[in-house]
């Protein structure tokens, strides 16, 4: 079995416990349910392209890439665990490059995405299937959301997790990244009609670019606009794993 | 040829040099001990040596592999079982055995019986299915000192493996290690508990200040520098015998307590006969006498002290 696999294999082992995979469902299931019903007195109908859609399948189909978002932040602490337990050196100490452990993790991380985006897509599915339309690009502009926003989202928690060596620190940055990203985006509520300070955040949120390509695809609407948030979401993946990978590269031992 | 061969290894941080030019080699199927005060360079030596850092100068062969030119050639040979502890806390205790050996791409079924017989070397079959985040710190190094095992490999290196257990496990450990070198296996130890050095190692390197400063067997070492002998008297009632004794020639009283006298000498022999001689003399009666050879520990202090002077 090659390095990696090994690695991927024993990252996925470790992450994935019983508290984490009810976390994963539960946690947007009350956002989809609750929140999603709850405001749709507030929210009936959301503008969405050429398109207007319910406030639950709006949530719902945001709630894909806030559940990317989330696992990968999750996972993406790895790298910060084991740090703290000792497991960096180790796995270094054996027949692994730092490389295969970095790539290990960003695959991990990918697998997780992959997985989430797929579970949220099949609970909220009865939400948002009056609505879908789907056609030749559904498939690639989900796959390469969720594999570009787990990249994204994986490197962040990296790169937080190479730089702060207190776990208070680190759980009061990853926290207050993971709210900002939560809330400040298009995941829970559209840009338009939200005021001018808040809809331009937006856009300095990398969640509102996988919440928007995901949405594109399951609803069917593709414009220039889509394009230009996919390749914001791919450079930005590809320059914040290069700077991971370059911080974890360096990291003393 | 040698298992382990480093020339003039050094390792600078700066202006601080960490190890200097140090030479050392380690025969295959020994035990090496590789002693010396906190700070001395001991963890930086075994970093270099284990490719985890590169050295700044120097050349290090290790199992006929360059250290420089191939680290991973030598990581997939070798086991180490770091100073701090490692571990993953959500896996209990078989699970952590089995993923270990699953990385190190051991066949499932081999994985299987090992993590059977290393419950029982290592005493863990009570704990198998417990996490090892709720284990106590001794339980957790039997672990982390158990799961290198898992593996196949010709060299090991153990940074102060013992550290955290109790009497019973460290001599079973110690034990286990031993009969491990019988299967060919060569060790690089590094321990601060000298009693641990002289039984298990069959040469002991002593480092301070990042320079080798002795490197024998522990036999030797102690013929070396711990030719002298402690003679300790134990009389029946307080005298002040320090005076009696002070015309012997060629000894040092160390302490006197009144009842206990502690004297310490090259020649203990004669002494013994002249301290005897004016005892008697003297009518004091002794109520106990033994003669001490230095050990292992005291030789460490007093060469670590020399080469600080």
């Amino acid at each position: 079995m090659h390095e990696i696999i090994r690695l991927v294999n024993r990252n996925l082992t470790i992450s994935l416990n019983m508290g984490f995979v009810i976390w994963q469902i539960i946690f947007p299931l009350i956002y989809i349910f609750v929140a999603g019903f709850a405001y749709t007195a507030l929210i009936h109908q959301v503008p969405f392209g050429s398109k207007t859609l319910d406030y639950p399948a709006f949530i719902a189909t945001g709630m894909i890439g806030f559940n990317i978002m989330n696992s990968t932040l999750i996972s993406g602490i790895i790298i910060w665990n084991d740090r703290r337990h000792g497991m960096f050196e180790q796995i270094l100490v054996g027949p692994f490059t730092r490389a295969q452990y970095i790539l290990s993790n960003v695959y991990t991380i990918g697998i997780i995405g992959l997985v989430s985006a797929a579970m949220i897509t099949a609970i909220g599915y009865p939400l948002f299937f009056k609505q879908v339309e789907f056609n030749v690009l559904t498939i690639p502009l989900v796959v390469f959301a969720s594999i570009t926003g787990s990249i994204l989202f994986g490197s962040i928690a990296s790169i937080i997790s190479t730089r702060l060596k207190s776990s208070e620190g680190f759980n009061v940055v990853i926290n207050t990244v993971f709210l900002f990203f939560a809330f400040v985006s298009t995941a829970f509520y559209p840009a338009q009609g939200a005021p001018l300070i808040l809809s331009t955040a937006f856009y300095f949120n990398p969640l509102t670019y996988l919440v928007d390509v995901v949405r594109a695809g399951i609803f069917g609407y593709f414009n220039g606009l889509v394009a230009t948030e996919m390749v914001i979401l791919g450079v930005g993946a590809v320059v914040l794993f290069l700077i991971a990978t370059k911080l974890l590269s360096k990291l003393e031992l | 040829m040698f298992t382990i061969e480093v020339k003039s290894l050094s390792k600078s941080y700066g202006s601080f040099i960490a190890v200097d030019g140090i030479d050392l080699k380690v025969e295959k199927g020994k035990i090496f001990g590789f002693l010396g005060p906190n700070g001395a360079g001991k963890t930086t030596t075994m970093k270099m040596l284990t490719t985890l850092i590169p050295p700044s100068s120097g050349t290090m062969n290790i199992l006929g592999i360059d250290g420089t030119r191939s680290p991973l050639e030598i990581r997939k040979k070798i086991g180490v079982v770091l100073q701090q502890p490692s571990y993953e806390p959500t896996l209990s205790v078989e699970k952590s055995l089995e993923k270990y050996g699953m990385m190190w791409n051991v066949d499932k079924k081999i994985r299987k019986s090992r993590v059977e017989e290393l419950l029982i070397a290592f005493d863990l079959i009570d704990i198998r299915k417990k996490k090892n985040d709720d284990l106590s710190i001794g339980q957790r190094r039997r672990v982390q000192v158990a799961r290198e095992f898992m593996h196949d490999m010709e060299l090991l290196f153990l940074d102060e493996p013992t550290v955290g257990l109790d009497p019973s496990a460290r001599r079973g450990l110690l034990d286990f290690i031993k009969s491990k070198v019988k299967d060919g296996l060569t060790i690089f130890f590094t321990t601060h508990i000298l009693e641990e050095a002289e039984y298990l190692c069959d040469d002991i390197a002593i480092i301070n200040k990042g320079k080798i400063i002795a490197v024998d067997t522990p036999d030797e070492l102690k013929n070396k520098f711990g030719r002298e002998k402690t003679i300790k008297i134990h009389i029946s009632e307080q005298k002040n015998i320090s005076a009696l004794l002070s015309g012997i020639s060629g000894c040092t009283i160390e302490r006197d307590s009144g009842v206990l006298i502690t004297v310490r000498s090259i020649q203990s022999e004669q002494v013994l006969q002249d301290v005897l001689k004016i005892l008697s003399s003297n009518d004091i009666t002794v109520e106990d006498l033994s003669v001490v050879p230095t050990s292992l520990e005291e030789i460490f202090l007093s060469v670590v002290k020399n080469s600080n002077a």
